[in-house]
């Protein structure tokens, strides 16, 4: 049974490893609203809004030019870089994933990863303090014992109900 | 009255500043003396920030344009209902409304524990008060409500046409309540530092509070969602914006923290990670303040006038390197018997939770902060979006969600193969079944959509594992009650922060399932339409009926259109998305119409027209926002059990104490 559970852990985590590759190999077309995702509002007021969520004429208008671009043929790649070229990084929505830029993507994550490096090595100490300890009953009445779902003799109903009165939180 | 309340203000600063000092020279001195003319501090201080604040209301009432931030933010035009609100439109009354929730919550925590725990509490108000001092000197000297103009002028400027919406009302004070609460926990882990009294004690004393500031900082947070959506009219409702992320970045590490604290609580341990997680909170609440405040970033939510930035980055250094230094000096003090039976066990989840957690606030800090690092080294202010953070906070999200249905069903201390069989297979049951049924439906053509189609299987295994664990409580005490309502009532009422949390577990998954499936699955469609025109999307289909003009107030005229809205023919509701022109704003506001239903939302915004009537129409398509919403509902649900007085309590925690006694030893009596 213990076998049957683990495959079970496999297979789920293989459909979904196989489902998200796939799927960004999926991916296509060049859309307006990609485009609009990964520019910034350039209106006078400054609004530091993403194009996609600023509603101002400056943002309408520049709609209206990048839908003619996208119509004319051009790719959402090519006006982004053309945008670039005019504007300077500023224009873009996210860091570009090169040079310094690829600092903002990849030290959150290495910090996670460090952190659970950490986390492995705290636990390694812990656990190897306590290997002396017998193990205890680890489950809470309700989450596994069988004990808790024998409810129905009314003789141990009473000290059921006063147990679970005294359950930790 | 405007004399008085500046009068009034300095008074409160001078209280404050005597209180603070009477309180740390009680406690160290054992002067009761002291401690009793201390202890008048908190009311008259309130009482003082109290009649300031009835003062600037006044003055917005009654249209008093003699003051400066009067005239900035309100008009004679006004309607009442933002007079009220304008109080806090601005960088000074919204100060001013801060000390004022501030004030008035040590109020209650001086009433609350003034016949208690005597070494603790005088250092806990002093800390409270200190800063009160910091933000009453700020109204004081550097950004004072009552400044004067020399020659009032007639009418006002008025206040932000974004800001006159209802969501104006509720959304800051909810968030100013989350944000100020989370001074009483700060106060009492820092005395608690200062006092050496490093049990559990400050935690018991503070957990409510927590608790409760939690829970206005979610509700902040959400509110802050829905008046973007119904307000700025794009059609989302969240866009990472620099301030929304300094609401939400003390919203996770609290988070991190009423779950680490569990752990404490029950096995004396992490006493060092706790108190450094309560101290990131608060600071985290000021780095929120600093940057609407500092004009260092750039965002819609920042102030106008935002001076004050150095104060705050002063104030932010002055609590990091204090507290880091108050730690490291007691770190013998705060030793504990960290030792764990297994790393399949719920205090192993809770750690990998904490990971999480504090990998999301650093992610969103990070982003938040880059900017000012490339200008520093680059040279070149760059923009940190809405794709960052999705590409970073998602998949990180993603995890934690499996871990908010792992959690609560992996025992504590060591879990068997066993044990997780038992408790894990039907919620991995329902949650592959689940998938399996979704799998032809949803699309799955973007990398966005498989996100969504995995969260949904998350959902679906989180959810059952909670409803599961309701149904065992439930099903175990049924013998010992009349019915099953009767057995569930009883099962939260003398469980209520297990099951509190539950519930708050059941909320924050429909608010996962809302944000995947509004985010991957809406779709929009804009067209310019004549009167009998019609626009479609999905199963929805727009006629334009009439364009109308109503001059509101003098100040304000609305745009209208008028839309029937049908669906398999019938007519189901008529749409009159609008836009509202100001006088002397350059920019129009949109007013969309919303209906909203479970299953998705329709969204229209009269997004330009002419004045031969025809109009551009944009319609969104929203599946399941409204799950945000109800999911916040939830949220406060599970809060109020969570936080309702337990007799219980006590008992149990002796119980606890004393097993701990027998089975852990503790480190520090």
């Amino acid at each position: 049974m213990t076998m049957h559970f683990k495959k079970i852990i496999s297979f789920l985590f293989m459909v979904l490893f196989f489902t998200v590759v796939s799927s960004g190999l999926a991916n296509a077309g060049a859309v307006l609203s990609d485009l609009e995702n990964q520019l910034m509002c350039k209106c006078d007021d400054k609004c530091g809004k993403v194009l996609i969520n600023c509603t101002c004429s400056t943002a309408d208008k520049n709609r209206k030019k990048f839908t003619k671009m996208l119509e004319s043929g051009l790719t959402v790649d090519q006006i982004v870089q053309q945008q670039v070229e005019k504007y300077g990084e500023t224009i873009l929505s996210a860091p570009s994933k090169n040079g310094f830029n690829l600092t903002a993507w990849v030290i959150p994550f290495g910090a996670i990863m460090i952190g659970g490096v950490g986390l492995r090595r705290l636990l390694n100490g812990w656990v190897g303090k306590d290997t002396k300890t017998e193990p205890q009953n680890s489950n809470e009445p309700e989450l596994g014992s069988e004990k808790s779902s024998e409810t129905s003799s009314s003789k141990y109903s009473r000290r059921l109900k006063d147990e679970l009165d005294r359950l930790e939180t | 009255m405007n004399d008085i309340g500046e009068f009034t203000l300095m008074v409160a600063l001078a209280t404050s500043l005597y209180g603070t000092v009477a309180y740390v020279m009680a406690a160290r001195g054992n002067r009761i003396d002291i401690y009793l003319s201390a202890d008048k501090v908190p009311l008259i201080t309130w009482a003082c920030v109290m009649i300031s604040s009835i003062a600037l209301w006044k003055a917005f009432f009654t249209n008093d344009f003699s003051l400066q931030y009067v005239y900035a933010y309100s008009n004679i035009e006004l309607d009442y209902f933002y007079k009220f609100s304008s109080f806090w439109g601005g960088q000074k009354g919204s100060l001013l409304f801060w000390a004022l929730i501030l004030t008035s919550y040590m109020i209650v925590v001086h009433f609350q524990n003034r016949s208690k725990n005597l070494i603790v509490v005088p250092y806990a108000m002093a800390v409270m008060l200190a800063v009160t001092c910091f933000f009453l000197f700020l109204l004081n000297f550097s950004t004072n409500p009552f400044e004067r103009i020399p020659l009032p002028p007639e009418d006002g400027r008025g206040l932000n046409p974004l800001l006159q919406n209802y969501w104006m009302v509720i959304h800051p004070p909810t968030l100013y309540l989350g944000y100020v609460g989370f001074t009483v926990p700060f106060a009492f882990a820092v005395a608690a530092l200062i006092s050496k009294n490093l049990d559990d004690s400050w935690i018991r004393l503070t957990r409510k509070w927590t608790v409760v500031s939690w829970f206005f900082l979610c509700m902040g947070n959400l509110f802050g969602a829905s008046w973007a959506y119904v307000e700025l009219g794009w059609g989302g409702y969240w866009a990472w914006d620099p301030v929304e992320n300094a609401a939400f970045m003390p919203l996770i590490v609290a988070t991190a923290y009423l779950h680490s604290v569990m752990i404490q609580e029950k096995k004396d341990m992490m006493k060092v990670w706790n108190m450094s997680l309560i101290l990131l909170t608060f600071v985290m609440t000021i780095f929120g303040t600093f940057i609407t405040r500092s004009g260092l970033i750039q965002s819609v939510h920042t102030f106008d006038e935002a001076t004050l930035g150095y104060y705050f980055l002063g104030l932010l250094f002055f609590i990091i390197v204090a507290c880091t230094a108050l730690i490291i000096s007691r770190l013998p003090l705060l030793k504990s018997k960290n030792e764990l039976d297994s790393f399949l066990s719920r205090e192993a989840g809770f750690l990998f939770n904490n990971l999480l957690l504090l990998g999301i606030a650093f992610a969103t800090f990070w982003g938040t902060i880059f900017p000012i690092i490339s200008e520093a080294i680059r040279g070149v202010k760059i923009t940190v979006g809405p794709p960052f953070y999705n590409q970073v906070n998602v998949p990180i999200g993603l995890a934690l969600l499996a871990l908010i249905g792992i959690g609560p069903i992996i025992a504590w201390r060591r879990a068997t193969w066993s044990n997780l069989k038992k408790n894990f297979l039907k919620p991995l049951i329902v949650a592959v079944v689940g998938g399996a049924v979704l799998f032809p439906i949803v699309p799955l053509s973007s990398r966005s959509e498989v996100y969504t189609y995995i969260t949904f299987i998350l959902c679906f295994f989180v959810l059952s594992s909670m409803l599961i664990e309701f149904y065992k409580g439930t099903m175990a005490r049924q013998a010992s009650s009349d019915s099953i309502v009767g057995a569930l009532g009883s099962l939260i009422w003398n469980n209520k922060r297990r099951y509190g949390g539950y519930t708050v577990h059941i909320g924050v998954v429909m608010i996962y399932a809302g944000i995947a499936a509004s985010s991957s699955y809406g779709i929009h469609t804009e067209k310019r339409l004549t009167i009998g025109e019609t626009i479609e999307i999905r199963d929805y289909m727009l006629r334009y009926e009439k364009l109308a003009a109503i001059q509101a107030t003098s100040v304000k005229t609305r745009i209208i259109a008028q839309l029937a809205v049908e669906k398999d023919g019938k007519k189901i509701w008529t749409a009159r998305p609008e836009k509202e022109f100001y006088k002397g704003q350059n920019q129009p506001v949109s007013e969309v119409d919303v209906r909203s239903t479970l299953a998705s939302d329709l969204y229209v915004i009269l997004a330009d027209f002419s004045e031969d009537e025809s109009a551009t129409i944009k319609v969104y398509h929203n599946p399941m926002v409204k799950w945000l919403w109800t999911g916040g509902w939830v949220i406060a649900l599970g809060t109020m059990v969570c936080a309702w007085p337990d007799r219980l309590e006590q008992r149990r925690r002796l119980e606890r104490l004393k097993r701990q006694q027998i089975v852990f030893s503790p480190a520090q009596e």
